[in-house]
């Protein structure tokens, strides 16, 4: 057995094993520390693979950026309502019909892949010996800033795009509501936009006095019928 | 010998672990991070056949790849936060608010 096959199968139990924990663990927590372990064991397999940029991105990118956003995320949303959800249990048989189907899926899967894959791809690879420096940073920038130029470019846009989206969705509605009114966003456009205040059904249990009909200082226009 | 069938295994575990979370569980946080475990998965593949190949193709997708999963995550994440926000909770069934 050489070293390399030594490294694989230990790092990628270490994934599989990680992984599984990931999709057992109750609290969410716990699932994203073992999702972190499985991202590093990933990350070693591509080392093996001679891919040691994507293997740094791996961890630059997964097992830190969004696996803090993950855990930030779990800590706004306050751990313990996160656990479980005890209502709604599927029925016994619901239950063994998932379980079925995921045995039935799996096994073929595991039959077509032994089948193709044993017969077709046991080639160990391409000779790497007039190119060492395969998979650094310096080579696959020189494809990513020749070739894929513009595929990086419109990524970018992407991601501009993720992130106002994000910050768009995470804002609270009264938040929304608060800087149209500040922005001077007159009542109709507020209406499309469905930041109407007045149909905002006040929260259940509201400490202080009950806001009264508030129609904000009148516009040019004058107030159209009402109180 | 190592071969490329033990990574092309390795992506399918990974592949299906992913896909038995987001079947099963009912925690969206979970769901979320079962994406990225099929993400990962798909990653594998690819950087495996660039290894095959001996080009660097495959790896420019994983690195595109990796960029839509942190997209995703922020998107989804925010998603997250705005139901929780509102309806108090992360179960993924009682989310039904586009169909019914």
């Amino acid at each position: 057995m050489s070293g390399s096959l030594v490294v694989f199968y230990a790092f990628a139990i270490m994934a599989v094993v990680s992984a599984l924990f990931t999709v057992t663990r109750r609290n969410p927590v716990v699932a994203a520390v073992w999702l972190v372990a499985s991202f590093f064991a990933v990350a070693v397999c591509y080392v093996l693979l001679s891919a040691s940029f994507i293997a740094v991105l791996q961890v630059l990118v997964y097992a830190g950026a969004m696996m803090v956003l993950f855990v930030f995320v779990i800590m706004v949303l306050d751990v313990s309502e996160t656990g479980e959800a005890t209502h709604r249990r599927p029925t016994r048989v619901r239950q063994l019909g998932y379980y079925g189907a995921v045995v039935v899926g799996v096994g073929l899967l595991f039959w077509v892949l032994s089948g193709t894959l044993a017969r077709q791809f046991l080639t160990p690879g391409a000779d790497l010996r007039n190119q060492p420096e395969f998979g650094s940073a310096d080579a696959v920038g020189r494809v990513l800033f020749g070739q894929y130029l513009f595929a990086f470019e419109a990524i970018s846009m992407l991601l501009l795009a993720a992130v106002i989206g994000a910050v768009v969705v995470a804002r609270s509605r009264r938040d929304r509501e608060r800087e149209a009114k500040d922005e001077g966003m007159d009542e109709a456009t507020r209406e499309a936009a469905g930041l109407d205040p007045q149909e905002t059904p006040a929260a259940p249990g509201l400490i202080g006095p009950t806001p009264a009909h508030d129609y904000g200082a009148p516009s040019a226009g004058g107030h159209e019928g009402g109180v | 010998m190592l071969s490329i069938t033990h990574f092309l295994a390795l992506s399918g575990a990974l592949f299906l672990i992913g896909v038995c979370g987001v079947l099963m569980r009912r925690n969206v946080l979970i769901v979320l991070m079962s994406i990225e475990l099929m993400l990962n998965g798909a990653n594998m593949s690819l950087i495996a056949f660039s290894r095959l190949w001996g080009n660097h193709d495959g790896q420019i997708m994983a690195m595109f790849t990796i960029a839509v999963a942190a997209a995703e995550a922020a998107v989804g994440l925010a998603i997250v936060v705005s139901i929780f926000r509102s309806r108090a909770g992360t179960d993924i069934d009682d989310l039904g608010l586009l169909r019914d």
